[in-house]
């Protein structure tokens, strides 16, 4: 159970290390083909729970073989992600986990670059809510809510978080 | 043509004419953006918010115009309507969330009321004040509630269930003649069932304003989006019209686009705005900042609070039908989200590009000139949108948006 445990965790903590390299790939093959992805946020302004982006996996895939194609922020984005809860069903071969992420963003360009590169700024924090399939010792990804607290975007992002 | 030195390079361009170049320092001028705001924010109509952001009596929504708080509620006879959010005591904004409900007390405050936490003044949904703690101990005969209502703002639901909003009541129009025109293009299909908020988020950004409003009302720079690159560069697309309106308004008219051309995306024709064609894609530009975008089958609002001189807060609404079944309105945020969501395709190089228009723009740096000279008879890429929002502002602000020490005169 405990190596159970600690594979759901190390593979979270990979998929952060993935996005936070931008290497699209990696985090995708951490990704079951059932894979589902979505950004989500509960807006106490309109009293509304919104979805910002959702995608299963051949649109995931879509979406990131097409960002060399658009006009991007290039600042980093380095993701601090604290897993809280693990929870697994072996007879499901399942498991879920719930995690803590608050992302930095350090400027390269997207203004000033003279003034600004080089500073971090928070950009958002929220919940990973991740779902697996465990099979053979390893954990795939089926699902990944991203739950947002901040609604506050400013210039937003073409990556996943 | 060689780079230019600095003669040549403060020279008028080619054969530019005034009325086809801005100063920059409109984007960046301290004194100027504080006169915006006293001649042009706060002498407009504003939307404030969406009717369905307050479906029931009691329901409540706060926002600033020109730094001004205000609060927007729905009443017992349910109407709608606008109040400064400012209490007649001591000055306090009256409420403090987002949004919310007055039909359950407060820790002040008893149900169905408006309550400043502070010393527990109350008022009712008409803007009445109803209770003052200790008034005849504290006031005697000197002061009464009748004497300290809240201030009233004009209000008006119109244009597709939009709230209204101006601090100025002397302001001569009513909603529908402010839009002169600019809104009959949608107005049909916006008005013809209830409308419902789906997404909202804000942006502060490191931009005047006025950058945001023409990033939205010229489409010359879709050479910066991919996305509508693929789908719509065609012969129906460059034929698009701009047209000017009364008031500085402008819209831009539709055609089909090609949302299968996009890896990854559908075509949008199961599903649109009642008679409205599928896939098609309008714009309106409202003077000074709000700006009504349909592509198909989502709505899009853009409603501009400016900041400062550099800094504006842009809060972005998407809304679909309140009918809508879910797979419906599952499509239109889909729809909506992948471009104008903040991790959308498009709305994340809009932001990026006027955000670095502005880091070359900064206050006391050395005037240029902003080039709005496209003329491709009133076409999508012709520039005549900001020409048009640009008169207008010289108008209200009577200065030369060309040379702004200088007293408004009409471009020839």
């Amino acid at each position: 159970m405990i190596a159970t445990h600690d594979t759901i965790r190390s593979t979270i903590y990979e998929a952060s290390l993935a996005l936070d390299e931008c290497r699209w790939g990696d985090w995708l093959a951490l990704c079951d083909d059932g894979f589902y992805y979505a950004i989500k946020a509960f807006s106490p302004e309109i009293r509304y729970d919104m979805t910002y982006l959702d995608g299963n996996r051949a649109e995931m895939v879509s979406m990131c073989d097409l960002l060399p194609k658009h006009n991007t922020d290039r600042s980093p984005l380095a993701r601090h992600t604290v897993v809280y809860r693990v929870a697994v069903d072996e007879s499901d071969a399942s498991a879920s986990a719930v995690s803590s992420v608050a992302v930095y963003r350090t400027v390269l360009d997207g203004m000033a670059s003279h003034v600004e590169a080089g500073s971090s700024n928070l950009f958002l924090v929220g919940k990973y809510h991740d779902r697996f399939r465990l099979e053979n010792g390893d954990a795939k990804f089926v699902e990944r809510i991203v739950q947002l607290d901040t609604r506050r975007l400013d210039k937003g992002s073409h990556w996943p978080i | 043509m060689p780079a230019r030195n600095h003669k040549r390079w403060n020279e008028v361009p080619g054969e530019l004419r005034e009325g086809e170049y801005i100063d920059s320092r409109i984007y960046s001028d301290r004194a100027i953006f504080e006169e915006e705001l006293a001649k042009i924010w706060k002498k407009s109509w504003i939307v404030a918010c969406h009717e369905s952001e307050i479906p029931e009596p009691y329901d409540f929504r706060t926002t600033t115009i020109a730094r001004e708080p205000i609060i927007v509620a729905r009443g017992s006879d349910n109407q709608v309507r606008a109040f400064l959010n400012v209490c007649p005591h001591r000055g306090n904004t009256i409420e403090n969330r987002p949004s919310g409900s007055f039909r359950n007390g407060t820790a002040s405050g008893a149900p169905r009321h408006m309550t400043c936490m502070y010393h527990g003044w109350q008022f009712d949904m008409k803007g009445n004040c109803t209770h003052i703690s200790r008034e005849k101990e504290g006031y005697q005969n000197r002061l009464s509630r009748n004497d300290l209502g809240l201030r009233r703002l004009r209000c008006e639901v119109h244009f597709g269930g939009f709230v209204w909003v101006t601090l100025d009541d002397a302001i001569g129009k009513t909603v529908e003649e402010w839009g002169a025109g600019c809104f009959d293009c949608l107005q049909k299909h916006v008005d013809a069932e209830p409308l419902e908020v789906f997404h909202y988020h804000k942006a502060i950004i490191h931009a005047n304003y006025k950058l945001w409003h023409d990033t939205n009302s010229e489409f010359y720079h879709d050479y910066l989006h991919y996305h509508n690159r693929i789908t719509g560069f065609n012969d129906a697309y460059f034929a698009r019209q701009n047209t000017g309106f009364e008031n500085g308004h402008v819209t831009v008219g539709s055609f089909e686009v090609q949302y299968d051309k996009y890896e990854g995306f559908e075509s949008r024709e199961s599903l649109s705005f009642p008679g409205l064609p599928p896939n098609h894609w309008y714009m309106i530009d409202m003077f000074p900042g709000v700006n009504f975008n349909l592509r198909g089958s989502a709505l899009r609002c853009d409603i501009m609070t400016p900041l400062a001189p550099d800094r504006v807060l842009i809060e972005f609404r998407g809304l679909g039908l309140k009918s809508d079944t879910p797979e419906e309105r599952m499509s239109r945020v889909r729809h909506h989200n992948s471009i104008w969501g903040p991790f959308g395709r498009n709305l994340h190089e809009d932001l990026l590009a006027v955000t670095t228009q502005q880091a070359a723009m900064n206050e006391h740096a050395e005037p240029r000139r902003i080039l709005h000279g496209r003329h491709e008879n009133n076409t999508i890429h012709d520039e005549i949108g900001m020409r048009h929002f640009y008169d207008e502002w010289g108008r209200w602000m009577n200065r030369r948006p060309s040379d702004p020490e200088k007293p408004y005169a009409a471009a020839a």
